[in-house]
């Protein structure tokens, strides 16, 4: 066992942190805030920055255009994007590049992941339906085969990005006969495509999800990724990819970080206040316990293996830890912690604490809720009966 | 960075596991715990097999590895709740190795990894705080009190903390002469401790300040790892109950609370274990970071009453009979969560520092 970051490690993250001070300008950091972590011309520069560097693809494999470099370096280049509230793809880079590494066809992989790579293409997800949320495999949007084209007909919700997005991940029905998990696939969606009608849902974190309507959208038949009726476990393989994401500790890090420096520069008589130094100590714990899971995740992936109980604890983790140092931050900064980005100078590092509490809680319910992460720590990773 | 065990440390995992396993029955800690007493024939065995000096240097007689190889060890003896000094004679001896001058190390640490020789720390006095040494050495004998010594009256030698002239140093003294008086004290632990007097007892000057404070940083990382090992046995025990255990004609395990109960006590066990052992890597390359080891005893200290509470929870009255073995992790654990840095002084220290600026990725 050993704990220590190799130089390589440690040089990697110096240069990123170089290269981000550099890019970090207010522009892309606002044009990020105002697209809501779609796209804009400063964020497709800023990709192709990263593209030109190799960051995006240099832990794929060598087949799919990638440097198979260890895990770990992603691990950081995540932590430190996160860090520093840069977009750099998200969900399309962390969940559906390697999915489609691992299940996509060689032409699929072809088209795809120098898209992604190069910051181009935007997936949004479709899983989720009215009636089918924890429940996911209660999903009924149908696709139909018609020639060498898919039918597809029905609607999803929570559909986040899909406004800015240039494709849509989307899980449908291939054979309503089969066993509920056997009759399901994903199929690639062109936005674009006629049909698709996207309706924006405002949420309390402002900006807004969406919910996304398919009527008698056309697709390719090779559209499919990973087998018709094989889309269960393609699904699967994306969600625990999406909660290494969901689990990342930089952003978290951050606030900390934030609500420390304005304590000190602000308000140095709330943080001479042991009461707040013990609270501060305590989130400081909660925080190095949580880097501990994600850090075992990413160590599992960098061998190679596929994190199940590994990830389904780092996202726990993690986002409970969101909504408590978002609340905790809010509460050490008093009155003034309600104040939202609106009130400008007066809110404390840009109403980052009150945005996060607003905030936090789709992290907790979505990729999975935490209930059935906790019942697939109690499944898979202590043999519990079911 | 590499989170697994290599393969020399999961032999040893498996090897003392094995040993554990065969040779201690539970009801054998329990007649220990009656008398009072400490397990001298699996201490034989431990220094014997040379577990004892796996972080000690080969000249000496050790094996030259590392921390995390005692890691390793000590948390199969808590998950075993096996009763030896593994933990005082092990750290009295790499302070000995790093800080004693050459002479001394290469004289006392042969005697340690045969057994004949088994040093325990006399650190806390009466008032429980680190660092507020009253202990006092003068001419090369020392006077005073010291209190909580784990092992205190089964060791041959105590290393205790005391001032030189007002200069804080770690002392070596001979607890086998009438100028060492041991009065035993009863723990929820049920592990030999006592309190000490020490009246003119001869010294050997061990190392100054330096050396105290690698004293309390390895106590405070080994004691994590010794919580690790108490909760660890705890869960396994807890999730075999709840896959037997049946009301309503179902398995407990199946149903969503205690499976739940079940994941948060993992979760617990498992970042406290991370943190623990990112403490002793870290100290095995010759880094001493008093706020991580800090965190590392304040998590494992924290997450102790937590899942062992968890465990009585779901096994019912059964985990509360003495039959049943579930109390030695739960009553051991509380009383290693309180040994070397309870969570509230391992957090006070942290929030003493809390603004310096944190490094966290």
């Amino acid at each position: 066992m050993d704990f220590e970051w190799a130089p390589e490690y440690t040089d990697f993250r110096d240069e990123l942190r170089g290269f981000i001070q550099q890019w970090r300008t207010p522009e892309l950091i606002a044009e990020y805030a105002a697209t809501h972590g779609g796209q804009g011309p400063r964020i497709r520069e800023f990709h192709e920055a990263i593209a030109e560097r190799g960051w995006m693809r240099m832990c794929w494999a060598k087949e799919v255009g990638g440097e198979g470099r260890n895990m770990l370096y992603q691990f950081i280049f995540v932590e430190e994007m996160e860090y520093w509230g840069m977009p750099y793809g998200n969900l399309t880079f962390t969940s559906i590049a390697p999915s489609i590494a691992t299940f996509g066809t060689e032409q699929q992989k072809r088209h795809y992941l120098p898209g992604i790579y190069r910051g181009e293409f935007v997936f949004a997800i479709g899983y989720s339906e009215p009636n089918a949320g924890t429940d996911l495999a209660a999903l009924r949007t149908r696709a139909e085969r018609d020639g060498d084209e898919w039918v597809i007909n029905g609607q999803k919700i929570w559909t986040s990005l899909a406004d800015v997005s240039t494709h849509i991940w989307l899980a449908v029905r291939t054979d309503p006969d089969a066993p509920r998990h056997a009759g399901i696939s994903i199929i690639v969606v062109p936005t674009d495509t006629p049909g698709v009608t996207i309706r924006p849902l405002y949420t309390m974190y402002g900006g807004h999800t969406n919910e996304t309507f398919y009527d008698d959208v056309r697709v390719p038949v090779e559209n499919v990724v990973g087998g018709v009726n094989a889309g269960w476990g393609v699904i699967m393989h994306a969600l625990n990819h999406e909660r290494v994401g969901l689990a990342a500790t930089g952003g978290l890090a951050r606030i900390y970080d934030q609500l420390l420096e304005y304590l000190r520069e602000e308000r140095p008589d709330r943080l001479a206040d042991p009461v707040v130094r013990g609270r501060l100590a305590e989130l400081e714990l909660d925080l190095r316990e949580h880097r501990m899971l994600a850090l075992q995740n990413a160590w599992i992936i960098s061998k190679g293996g596929t994190p199940i109980v590994e990830a389904s604890m780092a996202k726990v983790s993690g986002t409970e830890l969101r909504t408590r140092i978002a609340n905790v931050a809010m509460d050490l900064l008093g009155r003034s912690g309600a104040l939202s980005a609106e009130s400008g100078d007066r809110a404390p590092f840009e109403g980052r604490a009150e945005f996060n509490f607003r905030l936090s809680p789709i992290f907790r319910f979505g990729g999975g809720t935490n209930e059935i992460q906790r019942d697939i720590i109690g499944f898979a990773g202590l043999g519990l009966p079911r | 960075m590499n989170l697994d065990l290599n393969d020399t440390q999961e032999l040893l995992q498996q090897t003392v596991r094995d040993f554990l396993e065969r040779e201690l029955p539970f009801d054998r800690i329990r007649e220990l715990e009656r008398d009072g007493a400490w397990d001298q024939p699996l201490w034989k065995e431990v220094c014997r097999q040379g577990w004892l000096g796996l972080p000690f240097r080969e000249e000496f007689g050790g094996a030259a590895g590392g921390l995390v190889d005692s890691g390793v060890l000590l948390e199969e003896f808590a998950r075993r709740a096996a009763i030896v000094p593994a933990l005082e004679a092990l750290i009295s001896g790499r302070v000995m190795q790093s800080r004693a001058t050459a002479e001394l190390a290469s004289e006392w640490i042969p005697l340690i990894l045969s057994g004949e020789c088994v040093p325990v720390p006399a650190l806390l006095e009466a008032n429980d705080r680190f660092g507020d040494v009253k202990a006092q050495v003068r001419e090369g004998r020392l006077r005073g009190e010291k209190s909580f010594v784990d092992y205190g009256q089964c060791a041959t030698h105590h290393l205790v903390a005391a001032r030189d002239a007002g200069e804080l140093g770690l002392f070596l003294v001979d607890a086998r002469t009438d100028r060492v008086e041991c009065e035993t004290l009863r723990n929820i632990g049920r592990t030999p401790q006592c309190s000490v007097v020490y009246s003119d007892a001869p010294v050997q000057r061990v190392s100054g300040e330096d050396g105290y404070l690698e004293l309390v940083a390895l106590g405070r990382s080994l004691s994590a790892v010794q919580c690790v090992g108490h909760m660890q046995q705890a869960l396994d025990m807890t999730v075999e109950y709840a896959g037997v255990r049946e009301q309503f004609g179902k398995r407990i395990g199946s149903f969503q609370a205690v499976r739940h109960h079940c994941a948060n006590m993992f979760m617990r066990v498992s970042s406290a274990r991370l943190l623990a052992f990112e403490a002793l890597s870290g100290l095995d390359a010759g880094r001493l970071d008093p706020r991580q080891i800090a965190a590392a005893k304040a998590a494992a200290s924290r997450a102790v009453p937590e899942v062992t509470m968890l465990a009585h929870q779901i096994h019912g009255g059964n985990g509360v009979i003495e039959e049943n073995d579930l109390y030695f992790f739960t009553l051991r654990g509380k009383e290693r969560s309180l040994a070397w840095g309870t969570a509230e002084e391992c957090l006070a220290e942290l929030a003493e520092s809390v603004d310096a600026r944190c490094e966290w990725l």
